[in-house]
């Protein structure tokens, strides 16, 4: 409240009560305003959250009574060899996903940053994937990558090499979906960089070519840099993405063969809708939380090091 | 705010927060109401005994399916009855349980709703679901063993009837007689053995062309796991022994049905191994396959240019088949609404009244006293291949164990076949791991 307000406040309390007091300052007008939204949210945000917290704390099959067991979800889970198994997978997805979406975007990022006839065309068609829902991506990789009738296995016989089994061979499967994630969430990241890389200011690049700057040395020492924020948001935002990855497996894999695509969501939606236990599952659910937040956390520290903002 | 502030203003703006408090006030009665009249579909109270209002159907029907039960329900609103029935389509019956788990959770479940013949142990549990045993035992001309025994056994969880049926299917082999003629391999017969089936696929199989003798769901999903189970009791084998205590597959008709998948798959590489995207059906349909063990379901999904048969499955020891009931489950939303469900339940399951659904959809009959009904006729009429199916419900005299452990023993057997199919795991080996699994599974307490 600023100084002039408050003078207004106690100019206005003389004549009125508290209550008028209260009801006429800004803050209960804001609340007033946000209030149906916080209404939405607190009821089907906060509320299950809350909710979930309980359940994990709970043996809960969503049918019968629950019982408290305090943590003994969270102790069962230091045991479960499948859930350190789904564990390693996601983070062996994460791996994979994040560093080739963000490279593979900067550099066709760069190539889309130009003036050249059809750039639109371009651009439209490396954006074209995200756009496009998950069930229809799934289905045109099953075909492409079908071991018997996949265009792919077609190719790689013509050119000599053995047909490969992908969705089908527990070794294949989890590279598959990362390549499936990687085409599918490209072009996302393509338009964050282009738009970075539109706002590096043009007298920069001038300055640096002026200097005498290779295309290279400018992209390297002056686009680079500025990129910084841009990068650190796409890491963290893919990052949690690939952490909670579900759809994709889902739609595809079913967390086969011999459980090769089981990733912890994929983890979790099995204990509480297949074999229902549903505490069990939302501890799941808070342990992923911890170690998305502590992810986060970490990149942004690290971030906070590396990257230039501009002031 | 760039304006001065004068008392007058500061007046105006108590004034405007006021009416906007109100406005909130209102808005948050409003959704409050809008919420419970979603939870109260009409409850309106009249005074004759037993309530009168409408109560609610969810099922996940589609098309044909669809079509013919909301007529149904029409044809019963029609005859005024007290209670009448709302048909509430609740997306694809794979999402039925958790959709109910939730409505339940949330206080608004319907009052009867389709759902898998698996679910049904587990939602048993529930004291919400009702147990509809004792409304039969009120009810005389509610013939219970009337229904297939295979339907009956899927209603029912710990000797107390917890559904009725509402579908019954099995599996039985159709095949592409095209592919057969041009293999010229003869037609399959009901006297089939395991060693004629196998012979058969590996003579369909071209791998030039990419042909296939048989397809089999590899996902490790139920879908894997229940056509092992025929396999498993064609070789007179057991899931489980009789008290469900222990694994019972880990013998030698275990080790038969799985070296049989083993075989074909992996050794005579005769079988489309199908990721569980449904593939095998586009594939049959283009002619790459020439067998599926498969049920009524699938029958609107064959294309009409191919010619196709129907025939039991073959037989190890016995010509076993196993089916897949389906049941419509009640719950406890007020003894009236009980009643006024459970009054069109008995309509719907009973012969003439399933029969005539069974008419408009194809779906098997669900009692046996329909095929002594005169409409029985039309029904064959128009569904020639059904005879094979309703045949067939004789050799289906197991069921899946209808216990709460069921959808993890599911998974690890699930894991075992799929682990055979892809050779990754021999037989011997994967029985072994499977029914130390389901004896952990069982060992547990619930």
């Amino acid at each position: 409240m600023s100084a002039r307000d408050a003078a207004v406040a106690t100019q206005r309390g003389r004549r009125a009560g508290r209550w008028d007091r209260v009801l006429a300052s800004e803050s209960t007008t804001g609340w007033l305003f946000v209030s149906p939204a916080v209404i939405v949210i607190g009821l089907f945000g906060v509320a299950p959250i809350i909710w979930s917290v309980v359940l994990s704390f709970q043996s809960n099959d969503l049918v019968t009574p629950a019982t408290w067991i305090g943590l003994a979800n969270y102790k069962a889970l230091l045991h479960d060899p499948m859930f350190a198994a789904s564990v390693r997978r996601t983070i062996l997805y994460t791996v994979l996903f994040v560093p080739v979406v963000t490279v593979g975007a900067l550099g066709l990022a760069v190539a889309l940053n130009r003036r050249l006839r059809g750039m639109r065309f371009y651009r439209t068609a490396v954006f074209a994937p995200v756009v496009t829902s998950t069930v229809a991506t799934a289905i045109m990789f099953n075909w492409l990558l079908d071991p018997d009738f996949g265009i792919v296995n077609a190719l790689l016989v013509k050119l000599g090499f053995s047909a490969q089994g992908f969705f089908q061979s527990p070794s294949q499967a989890l590279y598959c979906i990362v390549v499936m994630t990687v085409w599918g969430w490209l072009g996302f990241a393509v338009i964050i960089f282009l738009a970075a890389l539109q706002g590096v200011p043009q007298e920069l690049m001038e300055a640096a070519a002026i200097d005498g700057a290779t295309r290279w040395r400018a992209f390297r020492r002056v686009q680079l840099p500025m990129l910084g924020p841009a990068t650190l948001f796409l890491v963290i935002w893919l990052s949690i993405n690939a952490l909670q990855l579900f759809d994709e497996i889902y739609v595809t894999t079913r967390g086969g063969p011999l459980s090769a695509t089981t990733v912890v969501v994929y983890y979790l939606y099995q204990q509480a809708f297949q074999v229902f236990q549903a505490g069990y599952a939302t501890a799941i659910a808070y342990v992923l939380f911890l170690g998305i937040l502590l992810l986060t956390v970490v990149q942004l520290l690290i971030g906070r090091r590396f990257v230039h903002y501009r002031s | 705010m760039k304006l001065a502030r004068t008392p007058e203003r500061i007046r105006v703006r108590g004034a405007a927060t006021l009416v906007l408090l109100a406005a909130t006030v209102a808005l948050v009665l409003l959704a409050a109401l809008l919420a419970a009249c979603g939870s109260s579909t009409s409850t309106s109270t009249s005074a004759s005994p037993g309530g009168s209002g409408t109560v609610t159907l969810w099922h996940g029907d589609v098309d044909v399916e669809r079509a013919a039960l909301e007529s149904m329900a029409a044809q019963y609103n029609g005859t005024n009855p007290p209670w009448k029935v709302q048909t509430v389509f609740s997306g694809n019956s794979d999402y039925a349980l958790q959709k109910l788990l939730t409505a339940m959770a949330g206080g608004k479940a319907p009052d009867m709703m389709y759902q898998y013949g698996s679910s049904l142990p587990n939602l048993a549990r529930s004291p919400k679901i009702v147990t509809i045993g004792d409304l039969i035992a009120k009810t005389p001309s509610y013939d219970w063993n009337d229904f297939y025994p295979a339907a009956r056994l899927a209603c029912t969880v710990n000797g107390k009837i917890k559904a009725v049926p509402s579908l019954i299917d099995n599996l039985c082999l159709v095949y592409n007689k095209k592919l057969f003629d041009q293999a010229g391999v003869s037609y399959p017969t009901a006297q089939w053995t395991w060693a004629d089936f196998r012979a058969a696929a590996k003579k369909l199989t071209n791998a030039s062309v990419k042909q296939y003798g048989w397809a089999y769901v590899a996902d490790g999903s139920e879908d894997s796991v229940w056509r092992y189970l025929a396999t498993l009791w064609q070789a007179n084998g057991d899931l489980l022994n009789a008290d469900n205590t222990k694994a019972a597959f880990d013998s030698p008709a275990g080790l038969a049905s799985m070296t049989l998948l083993h075989d074909m798959a992996v050794v005579d590489k005769s079988v489309y191994l199908d990721t569980g995207n449904g593939n095998y059906m586009n594939l049959f349909n283009n002619g790459k396959i020439a067998m599926l063990w498969t049920g009524p379901w699938d029958m609107s999904t064959i294309n009409k240019d191919v010619q196709y048969d129907v025939e039991i499955l073959p037989a190890d020891v016995v010509h076993a088949s196993i089916a897949g009931p389906d049941s419509w489950i009640m719950v406890d939303n007020g003894a009236d609404r009980v009643q006024g469900a459970w009054s069109f339940l008995q309509w719907f399951t009973s012969a003439k009244g399933h029969l005539e659904y069974a008419i408009k959809t194809g779906n098997l009959p669900i009692r046996e006293s329909e095929t002594k009904l005169p409409e029985y006729k039309q029904y064959l009429a128009k569904y020639p291949y059904a005879k094979v199916f309703v045949d067939n419900l004789n050799n289906v005299t197991k069921a899946r164990p209808n216990i709460p452990q069921y959808p993890k023993i599911s998974i690890a057997l699930g894991q075992a076949v799929q682990g055979v199919l892809l050779g990754k795991l021999q037989p011997q080996q994967a029985l072994d791991q499977a029914s130390q699994q389901v004896d952990a599974i069982l060992s547990a307490p619930m």
